[in-house]
């Protein structure tokens, strides 16, 4: 136990600390090539106006995808790896992230986000450490459920260092990534984040994200404003989400080589930033003028979110490499200054726009990744304004109401279920469905040739002591089953002992294929009587049966693995 | 110590042996004060040493004379005292001459100058002297019941009734004008680098336009508060301590202090180019800068010479809480982006007269 003890702590550590520092690297790599490329505000008011300007403008994230698109290629699935890959890998009990394609996933999309794209980088952030945490636990030596671990400490850690959020990262990790609570990986997680945090704020000195000076709900009434916001940040969360899976259609339709794609988006993106350079990059700066009051007049948050919502979901619809979290964040912050600048309409002496702004950032982040709880911790964490967070509570809860009822859990959920690994029944049945049945066939039957005769059918049957034959042509293709109760009427019936088994035996309902998971098997099963169901291969040929008892051991051995994993101490 | 005393002793002999063409160096500076430490710190001194006479002009910053000289050839100055920001420009510019930062001395314990000196002082064209500062300030007297204490009581009529003193430039007042909607000091630039940015920092400035004084002399702030003409103004800290030491009662607001550098730049095409050189190694040695902040309350630009200075000479006072370096005023400080001023100082500049022009 002790030895378990030091090995999960241990990898905690190495977990933790590795991704954190490759979260501040990432960041650090975005912000130089931010200025570098000019898409930094400060380094395009250092240039000027001027062709020089424009021509980068344009050019700049156009290149950006096309290098995007080429190293994307080199991706096994030719596309870029997310969140959605991690929370895969852990579900499935794996927790094996492949580290060729998470350093690839986070080359292109530090390239994305240093061109200007208009996407996140958390979510690249928590993937890659996630990564790193994957690759920790293969070195931290075998052990069952050690993969999940590892990806949700990276994650952890991660998200720790670049939210400057210790408590957050703990909570994205299991929020998002594992999804249970056992102690064996809610300690090592802790620490994980721990050491982020630690190696952000102490040895690095990060800054946080953004900072907040004390501010406070003024008015009761205004709650009721909260609940709204909620609801309206659901709504345009979800027309993000719907607009990106729609540009995802769309892109899949063009006829343009893949890597074409990302560098066609940038393209577009360039010149709509020729006119709004807000939509480049995370926008730290329209974030920061947002909760201004009166910064902005109101059309011109109206303009910017719908351009920042189109021209995010054409940059990640089209194969740009990057997330969806710091424009939901930029948009929810639009959104609730947008309603914050109504309130004055409705409410005496409302409280600052900044208020507003904080509800609407998690009530269009937290459907977006499907974290209500993180979500709440991160606002807390950033602002250390108890007052804030218990309004973002209450824009949260409503927000992931409505979306989950219109949308689903999350855009990762949608887009794994889309994968063809849905999570909306819970983990059980997406782990059912991933796992074969095929481990649980057995050869251990009877198989007859079909030219046999009734009386040859007879004796094999009592020699095995089984109660049912499968027949099987000359290539061995499967023809029926016969059963000892049907030869025993068939005699009474006086049917001739010579008879070939071939006429009379009837196909077993249901049939299985050798690729079926055991969660189909299980619902072929739900109206099946009798003792053995065939497995057939492609081809049709006769490969072996499962036994009834053989899928009930399959479901109870899937489900005491994941109860063994989320119930784990040490 | 070896280190440094074989140096020096060798500075001296090259020093000395320069002696010998008497032409006098011509140094420009910015008056008051301020140039009465370095005549004691670094003029005299070196004349003593040297035998060479130094001349001083006085100037108010900007780059539109030296440029001048540099461009018609007449280049009449020898060292320039400049902000680092019009340094780096000038630099960029072709108006100076590079400096090798090897060539300066190292600290007495032998520490080389590269990583003695503050972070980011060191300019290619440039070597520091101080650490000023830009601060607010008001008259002790000005406000009877509670005194302002941040930023953001600049622009607060109501609270703080009376004229404001601001420099005529729109350096530190689009810092303040914005750092008084409460961002963070870290994100001033790259914001003031938007449209938006731009916009909000002169709309703050609006709510002023009908109570500045604007002021174009360093010596100006101080004045003007202690005739009462205004209740609050924009200055350097060191101004502002020697009118203290002098009587007048100005309190420093530390919140959001500019962090700035005077700097020696070398004018391209200068007729002494080695003897400018050899003057600013022997200026910006650990003695020199100990001594200039003896007599004025800017932070010496080595750490070596910032450890070792304790007492203000002519009024006995503990030099330090007066300095922009002192920890606790540091933790409040806007540190000046000199990149950023050096690219984008004379399109501000050009706004910020057609803001004031607007007003009228």
């Amino acid at each position: 136990m002790f030895v378990r003890m030091l090995q999960l702590t241990l990898l905690g550590v190495v977990a933790g600390g590795l991704s954190a520092l490759a979260a501040i690297a990432f960041v650090e790599t975005v912000l130089w090539l931010n200025d570098l490329l000019l898409i930094s505000a400060r380094s395009r008011m250092m240039i000027g106006e001027g062709w020089l300007l424009i021509i980068a403008t344009v050019t700049v994230p156009a290149l950006g995808g096309l290098i995007v698109g080429l190293l994307c290629r080199a991706i096994p699935e030719r596309r870029p790896h997310g969140p959605p890959d991690a929370i895969q890998a852990v579900q499935t009990l794996g927790g094996r992230l492949p580290l060729r394609s998470g350093l690839l996933t986070a080359g292109a999309s530090m390239v994305a986000l240093g061109s200007g794209a208009s996407v996140g980088q958390y979510g690249p952030l928590a993937h890659f450490g996630a990564t790193l945490g994957s690759w920790c636990s293969r070195l931290a030596g075998p052990g069952r459920y050690l993969g999940a671990i590892g990806v949700g400490c990276g994650a952890a850690g991660a998200i720790a260092a670049a939210f400057n959020a210790p408590i957050a990262g703990l909570l994205f990790a299991h929020e998002v990534i594992l999804r249970h609570f056992s102690l064996r990986a809610f300690a090592p997680v802790t620490v994980a984040a721990t050491v982020g945090y630690l190696v952000a704020n102490l040895v690095f000195d990060q800054e946080p994200l953004f900072r907040i000076e004390t501010v406070s709900v003024a008015q009761a009434e205004e709650y009721g404003i909260f609940i709204l916001i909620g609801i309206g940040g659901a709504l345009v969360a979800i027309a993000f989400m719907r607009t990106l899976l729609g540009m995802q259609k769309l892109a899949a339709r063009l006829p343009l080589a893949a890597p074409l794609k990302p560098a066609l988006a940038g393209l577009i993106l360039g010149v709509v930033a020729l006119w709004l350079p807000d939509v480049l990059g995370i926008g730290k700066e329209v974030l920061r003028f947002a909760i201004i009051d009166d910064a902005f007049l109101p059309g011109e948050l109206a303009l910017i979110l719908v351009a920042k919502l189109l021209m995010t979901a054409l940059c990640l619809g089209f194969g740009f490499a990057g997330g969806v979290f710091s424009p939901a964040l930029l948009m929810g912050v639009l959104f609730g200054a947008l309603v914050g600048y109504g309130a004055p309409l409705v409410i005496a002496q409302p409280s600052p726009v900044v208020v507003y702004a904080i509800c609407g950032l998690v009530a269009v982040t937290s459907p977006v990744i499907g974290a209500p709880l993180t979500t709440i911790l991160i606002v807390f964490e950033l602002t250390h304004n108890y007052d804030l967070a218990t309004a973002a509570m209450v824009s949260v809860v409503f927000a992931n109401l409505f979306a989950y009822r219109l949308f689903g859990r999350s855009l990762f959920d949608v887009q794994l279920a889309r994968r063809g690994f849905d999570l909306s029944l819970g983990r059980d049945k997406a782990i059912l469905s991933t796992r074969p049945i095929r481990p649980y066939m057995t050869t251990d039957c009877v198989r007859l040739d079909c030219d046999q005769t009734l009386a040859r059918v007879r004796q094999s049957l009592v020699d095995a002591g089984r109660n049912e034959a499968s027949v099987v042509d000359a290539g061995g293709r499967y023809c029926g089953t016969i059963t000892l109760g049907r030869l025993l009427s068939l005699a009474d019936t006086g049917t001739s002992e010579s008879t070939t088994v071939d006429e009379l035996a009837r196909p077993a309902e249901p049939v299985f294929t050798d690729t079926l998971s055991i969660w189909e098997a299980m619902s072929l099963l739900e109206d099946f009587i009798g003792e053995s169901i065939p497995v057939v291969d492609a081809e049709g040929r006769l490969l072996g049966v499962v036994y009834e008892a053989a899928i009930i051991r399959a479901y109870l051995d899937t489900v005491h693995d994941i109860r063994r994993e989320e119930h784990a101490a040490v | 110590m070896l280190r440094f005393e074989r140096w020096f002793v060798l500075t001296l002999f090259l020093l000395l042996g320069h002696s010998a063409a008497g032409d006098p160096l011509t140094v420009v500076s910015w008056g008051g004060a301020y140039e009465r430490s370095q005549r004691i710190a670094y003029f005299e001194p070196y004349s003593a040493v040297t035998g060479i006479g130094i001349e001083v002009e006085r100037y108010g910053g900007g780059l539109q004379e030296l440029r001048r000289q540099v461009e018609t050839g007449e280049v009449r100055w020898d060292l320039v005292d400049m902000l680092l920001a019009e340094n780096l420009a000038a630099c960029e510019q072709g108006l100076l001459l590079r400096i090798d930062h090897a060539t300066l001395p190292p600290a007495p314990d032998g520490m080389p100058a590269t990583a003695d000196f503050l972070p980011g002082s060191l300019s290619e064209c440039g070597a520091p002297q101080v650490v000023s500062s830009l601060v607010l300030a008001y008259h002790a007297d000005a406000f009877p019941g509670e005194k302002p204490a941040r930023v953001r009581d600049l622009f607060d009529l109501e609270r703080f009734p009376g004229k404001r003193a601001l420099q005529r430039s729109p350096m530190a007042n689009l810092e303040w004008a914005l750092l008084s909607y409460g961002v963070p000091r870290q994100e001033l630039y790259s914001l003031l680098s938007t449209e938006r940015g731009l916009r909000l920092a002169f709309e703050r400035l609006d709510v002023l336009r009908e109570h500045i004084v604007w002021w174009e002399e360093m010596t100006e702030p101080a004045r003007l508060l202690d005739a009462g003409e205004v209740t609050m103004a924009s200055g350097y800290n060191g101004r502002f301590f020697d009118a203290m030491v002098d009587g007048v009662g100005i309190v420093i607001i530390w919140d959001g202090q500019l962090l700035d550098y005077s700097v020696w730049g070398i004018p391209h095409g200068n007729p002494h180019p080695e003897r400018a050189l050899d003057f600013v190694r022997f200026a910006t040695a650990t003695p020199q800068l100990t001594e200039q902040a003896r007599h004025i309350a800017y932070g010496p630009a080595r750490r070596s010479a910032a450890a070792r200075v304790l007492r203000h000479t002519a009024s006995g006072l503990d030099i330090r809480p007066h300095l922009p370096t002192y920890p606790p005023h540091l933790a409040v400080a806007i540190h000046k982006d000199h990149a950023w001023y050096a690219r984008t100082q004379e399109r501000l500049k050009q706004r910020f007269e057609e803001w004031l022009r607007k007003g009228r």
